[in-house]
């Protein structure tokens, strides 16, 4: 592995750090889909609050993925990997989208 | 032999082989919670279609077990990042502190996920034929002679043949005669019913004489005489004959068959199988004398008549004669079974209220017809409180809009039409509808309402629902609606992968001394692999809690 013991030291803070952000975004999280002061527009829990909630847990995962996970410095074969597997995760969710727009299903049956 | 690359990396990719292993797994693991989000997504979105939606449970899970999780989860993913770093360090006591840390908060996860779905296993979900939405919990059956309104001791329950108590929604049917599969009969189900026709001092025995030919083309012999008791043996062995008549008149046919074609392709040697197929048929001579009896069904009577009870599951209620899963047939007559809500904590008029309007009818007219409302003057009173509850929450989003340049916005479906238990607690303690949550105790917010507690103030009425008004019941688990089936598939498995996770770094830390006195290094790279894993773990649960529980 390539840290080494001095950058592994240095890094003890940083993590503390993440850790924290993460602890103060799962209360964010939590206050934007809950507290009526928060709510984006005053239109009640709707898509605005819903998109702000994912856009929180992706900054999140992104600082668990790029610092805890190591994937800020980490080699060119690792982020292959990793974005065929988003590569075809979009292509299961289109097939779900395709799916859903032209069902093959019995008109009948709904009746 | 040292195997390459665990320790050193490979110089073409730089990584060791356990790094691209691992992110190998974690991609497809990409894949296959991406496979059950995107699920999630059609199946949330598809419920607010106008044309074929229905009633999702948003915002229906209690936050706070969630929340606490993800607080354990991230603490957790620190402290095994802690735990690598020890090991790079050679701290092993430090190490050894933090994984052990980290598998104590798996375990306190697992467990608040344990009683999170207990609870879901015990709420009672009823719909009504004309599609009220009725949620609480059933009552127990209570031996005779209790009081059904005083407080109950644990002896004044009945207990099954289990020992444990029954819940109200059961099938009674005043049995006069039972006719059993002889080979699908369930054992268990017929013990039940012997026990419980003994309670009643009723005998069930054969109805008629059971005559057989017990060989080929002998003649009919009675193997068990009219008045014989009912018993599992007794079905067992005339099983074993039946299935023995069943087969030597299987091959008997199959003989005969084979004989009728070979007569016919001498008959049309031109023609093909399927175009004389018409023309073969087993020749009734051909079995005389070579048959035995078959017994697929024994009937008995069932002296005098007994109240037998069944699980709304197991049996297809008639009027005059139900059937059972096994292909029991009984006759008698269909006594009163209610469902019994020993607390109703929930009513939700949403599915009534959209039929309503898929029927362009006026969902609030449709709803004050619903039997529910008609006939409970406790869960009436608790609507027209919501109601008025409702139109001072319109009036105050109109002033809001009107005054304060806010966006407008009215009460949305689900304020509308449903009230839950949190509404049942406010009205109970004479609070209004915007201070609901604070009616709620910390115990309640994992364990749900403390039904006991809350007793004395009549919070939650009880409700006895005929069975005739009983459309749909479930507990709330996977048949009750697709937001549970996901939301169990998807946290069921994402608990499987903490298990797993645990069990690994539980492996490092208890078993790792001897690796790390060996090759410390290897070890440094084993945890370091088993902690992506674990974060991994942690990024699904990141998005699964504001998705299921806060969305």
């Amino acid at each position: 592995m390539a840290d080494s013991p001095e950058e592994i030291r240095k890094k003890t803070k940083t993590y503390l750090a993440v850790g924290a952000l993460l602890f103060i975004g799962t209360v964010l999280t939590w206050a934007v889909a809950t507290q009526e002061f928060l709510d984006i527009g005053g239109h009640g829990f709707d898509r605005a609050d819903c998109i702000l909630g994912l856009l929180i847990a992706t900054v999140k995962a992104s600082c668990v993925a790029g610092i805890f996970m190591h994937l800020n410095h980490e080699k060119k074969a690792i982020y292959w990997i990793f974005f065929g597997s988003f590569v075809f995760v979009f292509f299961l969710a289109w097939l779900l989208k395709l799916a859903h727009d032209s069902p093959i299903f019995d008109q009948f049956f709904y009746r | 032999m040292e195997i390459p690359f665990v320790v050193t990396p490979r110089k073409d990719t730089g990584l060791t082989n356990s790094k691209i292993a691992i992110w190998l797994f974690l991609a497809s693991e990409v894949m296959l919670f991406g496979g059950f989000f995107s699920a999630y997504v059609y199946l949330r979105v598809g419920s607010s279609d106008p044309v074929g939606g229905y009633p999702w449970p948003e915002r229906a899970l209690p936050i706070l077990p969630g929340l606490i999780n993800t607080f354990i989860l991230i603490a957790s993913s620190v402290t095994v990042v802690f735990a690598w770093a020890a090991l790079k360090l050679r701290q092993w006591g430090k190490f050894q502190a933090f994984m052990g840390f980290t598998v104590l908060c798996a375990f306190v996860f697992l467990g608040l996920k344990g009683i999170e779905y207990n609870v879901k296993f015990h709420h009672q979900a009823l719909r009504t034929v004309d599609g009220a939405v009725i949620e609480g919990h059933l009552g127990y059956e209570k031996k005779e002679g209790v009081d059904a309104h005083a407080e109950a001791k644990e002896e004044d329950y009945v207990l099954n043949h289990h020992g444990k108590k029954i819940e109200e929604n059961r099938i009674n049917v005043e049995a006069t005669g039972l006719t059993f599969n002889t080979v699908r009969f369930h054992k268990d189900w017929v013990e039940e019913i012997l026990t419980e026709a003994g309670h009643h001092h009723s005998k069930i025995t054969l109805a008629s004489d059971l005559k057989l030919a017990l060989k080929p083309g002998a003649a009919e012999e009675t193997v068990l005489p009219a008045g014989t008791e009912l018993s599992t043996e007794v079905l067992a062995k005339v099983a074993d004959l039946h299935l023995k008549a069943r087969a030597n008149n299987a091959d008997v046919r199959t003989e005969a068959l084979r004989k009728a074609w070979d007569v016919a392709h001498e008959t049309y040697p031109s023609k093909r199988d399927w175009q004389i197929a018409e023309k073969v048929a087993i020749d009734p001579k051909a079995l005389e004398g070579k048959l035995m009896t078959e017994a697929p069904n024994l009937a008995f009577k069932v002296d005098p008549p007994a109240k037998l009870t069944f699980a709304p599951r197991d049996v297809k209620a008639g009027q005059a004669q139900s059937s059972l899963r096994d292909g029991t047939a009984i006759d008698g007559v269909l006594l009163e079974s209610p469902m019994v809500f020993h607390a109703v904590d929930a009513l939700d008029f949403r599915h009534l209220a959209m039929k309503a309007i898929n029927k362009g009818l006026d969902p609030m007219a449709e709803v004050e017809k619903s039997w529910v409302l008609a006939n409970s003057p406790e869960l009436r009173e608790i609507w027209e409180w919501h109601k008025g509850e409702i139109a001072k929450l319109e009036e105050r989003l109109k002033q809001d809009y009107e005054m304060k340049g806010k966006s407008k916005r009215e009460p949305t479906f689900t304020e509308r039409y449903r009230v839950e238990w949190k509404d049942f607690a406010a009205k109970a303690e004479g609070k209004p509808r915007t201070e609901r949550e604070g009616v709620i105790k910390l115990k309640e917010q994992f364990m749900g309402p403390n039904y006991d507690d809350r007793a004395a103030a009549h919070t939650f009425p009880e409700l006895s629902v005929p069975r005739d008004q009983v459309a749909f019941d479930s507990k709330f688990t996977p048949a009750w609606n697709p937001f549970y089936a996901i939301y169990f598939t998807i946290t069921g498995l994402h608990g499987l992968h903490v298990i797993g996770g645990a069990l690994v770094l539980g492996y490092y830390l208890f078993r790792g001394k001897k690796m790390y006195l060996s090759n410390p290094e290897w070890l440094a790279n084993r945890v370091e692999v088993g902690g992506l894993f674990w974060h991994f773990v942690d990024l699904v649960w990141i998005f699964l809690f504001p998705l299921l529980y806060l969305m």
